[in-house]
């Protein structure tokens, strides 16, 4: 499936900014079953010094310098991208969810996942999520099964709702209210994957919009996505699903790349000299091309 | 409680060891009761020093040496400095390893957890295909050793990232030569010096690297700076370098810092003793900008280039951008520099992995993997915690171990033999859940070495702190070092203190010494300079205000004297009521007193009880006195690293005296008195210092323009409210003027007794000569904008002559008007008006010179950014 990927951020400022550097995780990853065709960071005003590079993940990370005054900052990412994950395997072909909590330990074949086993600055540990968790794998369930109860117990759950957390509402009062967004559904799933041991890790991308039928499609309404990456096993690999929509991730998903947390793939973060008060706007569109 | 150690002293037969004998000989020529007293004179020579801060809060006194050293025979220290040399060396071939491909993970000789779930790794260090050749993480090491009960040293703890205390080790040395340069009599003690001489030039050579790879584009960069349009930074920070475009940058040396967190870091005396033994720049971060992926500091007459950074700031801090968003001591763009090789930071930020104790457990078998050798000096066993043997051992018998964060060195370690049942039972969950987070530590006991008690020599655990360089080749190990005594309740294995208790370290030798000096190494001459351009404009923001609050100070003390000199004759005759009405609202002026004491009612007792008030310190609710001398003491701090250690003595001692003082303070105004003549005394003596042990450089000019601007606005101010009365009452007036600027004795010589307006006025504030009259001021402010200015600009120089043309018009009116106490009558106005001008010419030589740059602000990560809105 092929999708053209526009996101745009833009800061408007109070006061003009003297000196600014941004640090923009925008250019899709190139993948075995994510194709990118074409893709280009836009900022406006021109950085007077961009750097690229990948990062320890393995994500496209630029930074950008800007060293004289502008009252505003805006970053597009234009892309081309062509996706066709692969199709997940039967669950009860899948080991038994202990069998894969073992990659802690390391080794030839897990040492990589064991990065995504343990806590990081954003996912700590909680008991509470843990033990909520905990209830979609009883001994010996295969992993993709404990994963499929678990994607549809958070669905039935937990309510959308935008606006009642921030990047720094711990997992726990995610729990706690039983709401939030994309991001505080990843955070909390991870988080209580990595306390039964198992690698989990945070995907930063987008998730097409589907029009309600009838309708024309809601332009710019969308932000930026987030889903979880689970690793079933050396055999399985990485399967990645999406808890906010209780699906494992197929044909509707543009993967940006990905970390432990947010913390670790925030598309745009930087820091401005001066400024005062600022203000946010950020649109995605992604559309079949 | 640990079990006690073997004696240093002592050998195995109970005799004591050869080099102690020569020692304690040594130290029992020094008398009866000798120990207890050198104990006392060290203490005191401390506190001189100022090893001690003077912030407020750091009351207590942070280091101590004992007069007892530790003597270390050269061949054993030999030993030990070759097998730490080993050490450092191994732990750069990990590093080297984990930042590039991490085949010791891929191969499972390390635990995923030792790397991973260590918060030290620093995953933008981690970056995938920029293996850049040649790149170093270790330039300096320091390990903690222990001997344990077989005699034998083993190390506790590797200090890959900060390996504070060597300026402690350092200052030991100095003022124990100082203070008891007899104990050194007839004993080869290996010097510390020439390991400084080493790290210096280790550090000349990464900058001439730097320097000539990276120079050359930085150099285009800054021109191409200077030829923007003119931005507020291009002002700024207008022309580093007066090279021409396209032509080779002038041969200068390179630009090396030491970035230090500030004054408010536990170790700051470290990094300013640090910095001038290493002949570098101290710098915050704050002082430094990262401009076309270049690391510049920001100094008065520009962008100066820096090449290296001796970090000594915890790597987490250095860049806002990549690592802790919430860093306000950090450089945004420091991390993508460092990548790109335009600056060196030493040691790497990704090399405090290497603290982490766990790793001491594989350390052998990667000892044989990377340098293909055993370990020659042993760590103190100790295991990890996430294997389960490891943990059955240590439950079997937990009195045997420390348990420490496996991948945190600073953290203390617990003693599970002291803990309560309950508490063990806690840390045994804590074990379970996550054991990996864990590592266990023989409880080795430390051996044990004499300290000088009330009566006589005490036996008290000692580790020692051994450092090294990386001179381009080898490592290269400081012969000595700074021994700690461990306090009774003092957990093992943290991080260094900011306070206790330590021993110089003597490494003896019986032959005589080969001379070890700097290995001969081409430095490029350094070219002879007298500017006063390389100040980095926050030092000369703080000397700036530093004069002006001691001058400050001094004109409130003259203020407060003159009054109660008033308040305590008694009764208050008519002439006296003007001029403390006059006194208390310069008082009121000058913040001293709150504007409702400004009355002479109740024969002046609201005006005492308010004075009495200003020297109380309590908190927010300080006084306004006690704020001063707080204010005066904070400056001070903030420019120690620019003062002569007899300079930053003198002030803070007097300082610490003023205060004390203060506090006992009670209901009597001559006890405040009392106080003002010390404070008196002590600005006198921080103008005789500046005059007589500063260099007429950049931070001198900004410390004298800071006190005459202070006083200038002063006594236009003081003037114009002594003159604010009737013209009938002018004599009280003027002899107010006169007293408040210390100008009565002059006056007296030059007209004896006659107060008249126009040759007062002359006096004060129009004759040039007089150093506490106004014309001087303002003569000495445009004096001194000019020098700072350099030649061609005067533009803020006019403003002072411009303000002096008036004050000497004022009086000429005066002295040629018909009735001249009518016409002085008239001046109070234009007085003010003048202060104003002063005040205003203070805020633009503020905002020409001094980066008041705009707060930073972080996007995306800070809870202000934004809400997740998120999907659906």
């Amino acid at each position: 499936m092929k999708f053209r990927v526009r996101h745009t951020t833009i800061f408007a400022y109070a006061e003009p900014v003297d000196l600014a550097c941004h640090m923009v995780r925008l250019l899709p990853r190139v993948l075995p079953y994510q194709r990118v065709i074409s893709s280009a960071i836009i900022a406006d005003p021109i950085a007077g010094r961009q750097s690229d590079g990948v990062d320890h993940f393995g994500n496209c990370v630029s930074w950008l310098f800007l060293d004289l005054p502008h009252p505003s900052f805006s970053v597009t990412l234009d892309a081309e991208v062509d996706v066709s994950f692969p199709h997940p395997p039967d669950p009860a072909s899948t080991p038994p969810w202990e069998e894969v909590a073992t990659a802690r330990n390391g080794g030839p074949q897990q040492w990589q996942a064991a990065e995504f086993t343990f806590p990081s600055p954003m996912v700590s540990n909680d008991r509470e999520v843990a033990a909520y968790v905990a209830l979609s794998f009883p001994p010996r369930r295969p992993i993709l099964a404990g994963l499929n109860d678990l994607l549809d117990r958070i669905r039935r759950d937990f309510k959308f709702q935008p606006g009642v957390t921030t990047i720094a509402t711990p997992v726990g009062r995610v729990l706690a209210q039983r709401a939030g967004v994309c991001q505080d559904f990843s955070h909390l799933m991870i988080s209580g994957l990595r306390s039964l041991g198992l690698p989990a890790r945070y995907v930063s991308g987008y998730i097409r919009t589907v029009p309600p039928p009838g309708m024309t499609r809601r332009r710019g309404a969308d932000q930026s996505h987030a889903w979880v990456g689970c690793w079933l096993g050396p055999r399985h690999g990485w399967v990645d699903v999406d808890p906010t929509n209780n699906l494992i991730v197929q044909d509707e998903h543009v993967v940006l790349g990905w970390g432990r947390d947010y913390g670790d793939v925030s598309p745009v973060r930087g820091v401005i000299l001066g400024g005062g008060r600022h203000t946010l706007d950020v649109s995605v569109d992604l559309l079949p091309a | 409680m640990l079990p006690t150690g073997i004696d240093e002293m002592v050998d195995g037969q109970g005799g004591l060891r050869p080099h102690w004998r020569q020692l304690l000989s040594a130290f029992s020529g020094l008398g009866e009761g000798g120990l207890a007293e050198q104990a006392r004179r060290l203490d005191v020579a401390f506190d001189n020093e100022g090893v001690t801060g003077i912030l407020p809060g750091s009351g207590k006194q942070s280091w101590r040496c004992d007069p007892l050293p530790l003597p270390i025979m050269a061949n054993e220290f030999a030993a030990l400095a070759a097998g730490l040399a080993q050490r450092a060396e191994l732990l750069e071939a990990v590093l080297q390893d984990l930042y590039s491909d991490q085949s010791l993970l891929a191969d499972g000789i390390l635990p995923p957890a030792v790397v991973y779930a260590n918060e030290a790794f620093l995953r933008p260090c981690h970056m995938q295909g920029q293996g850049r050749p040649g790149r170093r993480f270790l330039d300096f090491y320091a390990a903690d050793l222990v001997r344990g009960p077989d005699g034998a040293w083993r190390v506790l703890a590797d200090r890959t990232s900060g390996a504070a205390g060597i300026a402690y080790a350092r200052e030991n040395r100095r003022v124990l030569a100082q203070v008891i340069p007899e104990a050194f009599g007839g004993m080869q003690v290996r010097e510390l010096r020439p390991f400084f001489e080493i790290w210096q030039t280790a550090l000349q050579r990464m900058g001439q690297e730097r320097a000539y790879t990276g120079r050359f584009q930085k150099t285009q960069r800054q021109d191409q700076y200077q030829q923007q349009s003119p931005g507020q930074f291009q002002t700024q920070y207008q022309g580093a370098y007066p090279t021409g475009s396209g032509a080779p940058p002038a041969p200068i040396g390179p630009g090396i810092a030491l970035l230090t967190p500030g004054t408010g870091s536990l170790h700051w005396f470290e990094h300013m003793m640090l910095s001038r033994e290493l002949s570098c720049a101290l710098v915050e971060g704050g002082d430094l900008t990262v401009r076309g992926g270049a690391v510049f500091l920001k100094t008065l007459k520009g962008l100066q280039p820096v090449d290296v950074l001796l970090r000594r700031m915890d790597a987490h801090m250095l860049d806002p951008l990549e690592l802790d968003a919430g860093s306000l001591i950090g450089v945004p763009g420091l991390m993508d520099a460092a990548r790109s090789g335009t600056v060196r930071i030493s040691n790497d930020p990704g090399s405090g992995a290497m603290e982490a104790p766990a790793l001491a457990a594989w350390l052998p078998a990667l000892a044989m993997r990377l340098l293909g050798e055993p370990l020659k000096i042993a760590s103190v066993p100790t295991l990890w915690l996430g294997e389960t043997q490891a943990q059955e051992m240590v439950w079997r018998s937990p009195e045997r171990w420390l348990i420490r964060e496996a991948a945190n060195g600073r953290t203390p370690a617990i003693e599970p033999a002291r803990l309560t049942t309950e508490a063990r039972r806690a840390l045994l969950d804590d074990i379970v859940r996550e054991p990996w987070r864990y590592a266990a530590t023989t409880a080795l006991a430390p051996s044990v070495a004499p300290c000088a008690g009330p009566n006589g020599l005490v036996p008290r655990p000692v580790v020692l702190r051994i450092y090294l360089v990386f001179d381009g080749q080898s490592w290269q190990a400081m012969e000595g070092g700074l021994a700690r005594v461990m306090d009774d309740d003092e957990k093992l294995c943290g991080a260094l203190p900011g306070e206790g208790l330590s021993k110089d370290v003597w490494v003896l030798h019986d032959e005589r010494a080969s001379i070890v000096g700097p290995p001969s190494m081409p430095v490029m001459p350094v070219a002879i300079r007298r500017t006063t351009g390389d100040l980095p404009s926050r030092v000369a923001d703080n000397l700036f205000w530093l004069g002006r609050y001691v001058e400050r100070l001094e004109g409130s003390a003259r203020l407060v004297r003159a009054t109660i000199a008033r308040l305590s004759r008694g009764a208050v005759v008519p002439r006296e009521m003007v001029e403390l009405e006059a006194l208390s609202r310069s008082l009121a002026q000058a913040d001293l007193i709150p504007s409702e004491a400004v009355t002479v009612a109740a024969g002046g007792s609201v005006l005492s009880e308010a004075l009495l008030a200003s020297l109380r310190e309590a908190g927010r609710d300080s006084g306004s006195i006690a704020h001063l001398v707080s204010s005066v003491a904070h400056l001070t701090e903030l420019v120690r690293d620019r003062l002569t250690g007899d300079m930053y003595g003198a002030f803070t001692n007097s300082l610490r005296q003023i205060r004390a003082d203060s506090r006992r303070v009670n209901h009597s105004l001559d006890a405040v008195s009392h106080v003002m003549v010390e404070v008196l005394r002590f600005c006198a003596s921080v103008a005789g210092l500046a005059a007589e042990n500063m260099v007429r450089g950049g931070g001198w000019m900004f410390l004298e323009l800071g006190r005459r601007m202070e006083r200038a606005q002063a006594i236009s101010s003081q003037v114009g409210f002594a003159l604010e009365h009737p013209p009938a009452r002018v004599e009280p007036a003027l002899r107010l003027v006169l007293e408040l600027c210390d100008s009565l004795i002059t006056y007296r010589t030059r007209y004896l007794t006659v107060l008249q307006p126009a040759p007062v006025l002359d006096l004060v504030l129009a004759d040039d000569g007089n150093p506490r009259g106004l014309a001087f001021q303002l003569t000495a402010i445009g004096h001194l904008l000019d020098q700072i200015a350099g030649r061609g600009d005067s533009l803020l120089s006019g403003v002072a002559a411009a303000l002096l043309d008036e004050t000497q018009a004022m009086v000429t009116r005066v002295a040629e008007a018909a009735d001249q106490s009518v016409a002085a009558s008239e001046l109070p106005k234009i007085l003010h008006e003048l202060s104003a001008g002063i005040g205003a010419l203070s805020d633009r030589v503020t905002r020409h010179y001094f980066a008041l740059l705009p707060v930073a602000q972080t996007l995306g990560m800070g809870e202000e950014a934004l809400s997740f809105r998120g999907a659906a």
